[in-house]
């Protein structure tokens, strides 16, 4: 329907800078999270586009349109809330028909149009009903149909599941991804839940302090973090990260947590070039193994098990390296005592290295391309 | 054998109910009796006996042919009618005006609405004293001479070619610059306890602050109008503390600024007519209870009541 794009744009409340200088792009008919802890900015962003915002500095375009001073209801934009927003004094069909009345259309159209959203959301035998009497689930469907029904542009959705209990959350997750793509609207999803973004998104944002940190394919932010930021914050458990010295000497060498570890050939050249002193060392839970006797080809660190979490399908096995804990996934059979002692093994291909003050993935942010 | 237990009730109920009982039932009954008897001087040995009717017939009589009690009887009707619109209408528009203003502004704006509540009823009243004097040195009248509107001081409560509206806009305007911050208050709380969001959609939805009011914000509103409507109501049927000080002061007429409330005061307490006050008081009471319960129901109490939240 139309591209939404963002172009250095900040808002500021007062003195708190709540969006700082954020270009993103929102590319036409996809499905785009934007993802980050709570207070982060993501809602402004949302409200930006929206136009209950106006930004301090900064232009917002709809395709070619500027529309950065455009009123809201200029905008033709639809948004639901985490806490559904329903007007309680009216009924279902009323609430849906709501944003139609406002624009005088005639009433039988507005039948036909309230009704057709409805199906498509499955709620068409709950139209007489008032809000209060309406499940969680169901309030959500129809703040969906609220804002479908005038058939928007964009659709922006600022956290609607949080209220919803886990598996219903589930449902409608997959639910709101399938008439995002039947309807092919450019959708604009915000959340803190990293799976939730992973799995509905074409692309996240992942924003921090109301700068974006990075913006890619869920596999790129997931596999790819720009940042030490990203890397922690996606996944759960998310990232392990461990402080490690670079020792020059015959090579290039990472002291971690006391043991040597030749990092892999692809970071080699990089490390000789970085003139770096230290080195923040991370890899995530699932790519790592622990085992009694180091095997060949991995990166082997020696460590002291410290915990291990059965979760069923598998195993959360905390285990202490130097001062600082490491999360690994094993499987669920693998049994380890506290106060063992054994090797973290991680897989070459999958370690990632970060600058300590820039914090910025070696491999991925080049120096000059941040 | 088991000594029943007292109900804990009766522990927390009493002292309020005591001071209920000693302040309100009994003279409240004691007024409804002594509505009956010819009662003069506050002499009870002597009247209290002698029951009739005589009070009613005589104050009905009165209402329909005595000139002056007729201005009264007018008197309370435009002014309850139109202060209770004015308080109740100019609330809820200064508070959903202040809903949409900045914070920063509408913090001082809500001060300045306030400040005639505020201000003690006496030193509220002189300012008005004042402002409407009769002769040159009264504000409005200085005003308005030095603006050419007029040529001479007029007397703005009193003059006989300005009555009776003159009086009427003098206390409507007196007690409805008071009253109006009450609705303005419960208003504006209730605005700013709405979902933000709702507000938010709306005007993503394409609503116009007008729009929104009428759709959005005033129906949930309604509980609190109705509140403000029936409290205002009747505070406003009793009400007579600034006219009284404006009628004896002069500032205006004693007959068309006088509603029933004030009348009862004056014949119970200038008149050696307590009986007859008594009546007078007793239809007052009569006819608030019988306006409340009607405005409840036509604004939809039941409705309301029919629909709780939760059960218990
Ligand atoms: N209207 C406002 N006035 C002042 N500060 C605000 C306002 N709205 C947001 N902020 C501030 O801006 C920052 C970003 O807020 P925002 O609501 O966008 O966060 P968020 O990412 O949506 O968080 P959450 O996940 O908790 O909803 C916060 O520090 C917040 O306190
Ligand atoms: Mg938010």
């Amino acid at each position: 329907m139309v591209e939404v794009r963002l172009e250095r744009v900040s808002k500021r409340f007062g003195r708190v800078v709540a969006v700082n200088n954020v270009n993103l792009q929102f590319p036409d008919g996809k499905f785009s999270a934007l993802l980050g802890p709570s207070g982060s900015g993501k809602s402004t962003i949302l409200y930006l586009i929206a136009g209950i915002y106006k930004p301090t500095l900064g232009k917002i375009l709809f395709g070619d349109r500027d529309v950065t001073e455009l009123p809201p209801k200029d905008r033709n934009v639809g948004l639901v809330f985490q806490n559904y927003a329903l007007y309680p004094h009216m009924t279902v069909y009323d609430n849906i028909a709501f944003p139609l009345r406002l624009k005088k259309i005639d009433e039988n159209a507005i039948n036909d149009k309230v009704n057709n959203v409805s199906k498509l959301l499955r709620i068409q035998d709950l139209l007489e009903r008032y809000p209060h009497q309406l499940s969680g689930g169901q309030q959500q469907r129809v703040a969906l149909a609220r804002a479908l029904v005038k058939e928007p542009e964009v659709l922006l959705l600022d956290e609607p599941l949080s209220n919803l209990d886990a598996l219903l959350r589930l449902t409608i997750r997959a639910e709101i991804k399938r008439l995002q793509q039947k309807l092919e609207i450019t959708a604009i999803h915000v959340t803190h839940d990293q799976a939730e973004a992973m799995s509905m998104a074409d692309y996240i944002a992942v924003i921090d302090r109301g700068s974006v940190q990075q913006v890619g394919s869920p596999w790129e932010v997931y596999n790819k973090p720009r940042n030490l930021f990203v890397a922690t914050f996606m996944g759960s458990p998310p990232s392990n990260v461990l402080p490690g010295r670079i020792v020059r000497e015959n090579g290039i060498w990472i002291d971690v947590g006391g043991s040597m570890v030749k990092p892999p050939e692809r970071m080699v050249e990089l490390l000789r070039e970085s003139e770096l002193d230290d080195v923040i060392v991370a890899f995530r839970p699932e790519h790592a193994s622990i085992v009694k006797e180091p095997e060949e080809g991995y990166i082997s660190i020696p460590a002291e098990v410290f915990v291990t979490e059965p979760l069923g399908r598998e195993s959360i096995v905390t285990a202490m390296v130097g001062g600082s804990s490491v999360k690994v996934l094993m499987p669920p059979e693998a049994e380890f005592k506290p106060g063992e002692s054994v090797y973290i093994q991680i897989q070459p291909d999958k370690l990632m290295l970060f600058d300590p003050i820039t914090e910025l993935n070696i491999e991925v942010a080049r120096p000059g391309k941040s | 054998m088991r000594i029943p237990k007292p109900n804990p009730i009766w522990f927390f109920l009493s002292p309020a109910l005591f001071l209920i009982i000693v302040f309100y039932v009994v003279p409240l009954f004691f007024s409804i009796y002594i509505s009956f008897t010819p009662l003069q001087n506050w002499n009870l040995a002597r009247y209290l006996d002698q029951i009739s009717l005589e009070n009613y017939e005589r104050l009905f009589y009165m209402a329909m042919n005595d000139p002056d009690v007729t201005k009264v009887v007018k008197t309370t009707i435009v002014f309850v009618t139109i202060t209770l619109i004015f308080n109740v209408l100019g609330g809820l528009i200064l508070a959903l005006s202040m809903f949409f203003m900045d914070e920063s502004l509408s913090l001082p704006y809500r001060l300045i609405w306030i400040l005639p509540r505020m201000t003690p009823i006496a030193v509220y009243s002189l300012i008005w004293y004042y402002f409407f004097l009769g002769d040159e040195s009264g504000t409005l009248n200085s005003l308005l001479l030095r603006l050419g509107v007029i040529e001479k001081p007029l007397a703005w409560g009193n003059s006989p070619e300005l009555l009776p509206e003159s009086a009427w806009a003098i206390i409507i305007l007196v007690n409805g610059l008071v009253g109006v911050s009450f609705g303005m208050v419960v208003f504006y709380s209730a605005l700013r306890s709405l979902p933000r969001e709702h507000v938010i959609a709306a005007r993503v939805e394409g609503a116009s602050a007008f729009q929104m009011t009428r759709y959005v914000l005033v129906p949930q509103l309604k509980w609190h109008i109705i509140y403000v409507t029936v409290w205002q109501l009747l505070s406003l049927i009793t009400t007579y503390a600034h006219i009284f000080l404006l009628v004896q002061w002069g500032a205006i007429d004693k007959w068309w600024g006088s509603p029933w409330a004030l009348y009862v005061f004056n014949t119970a307490f200038t008149t050696s007519d307590q009986g007859f006050a008594a009546a007078a008081a007793v239809i007052l009471v009569v006819i608030g209870g019988i306006l409340g319960i009607l405005v409840l129901r036509l604004m939809g109490f039941k409705k309301l009541m029919q629909e709780p939240k939760g059960e218990l």
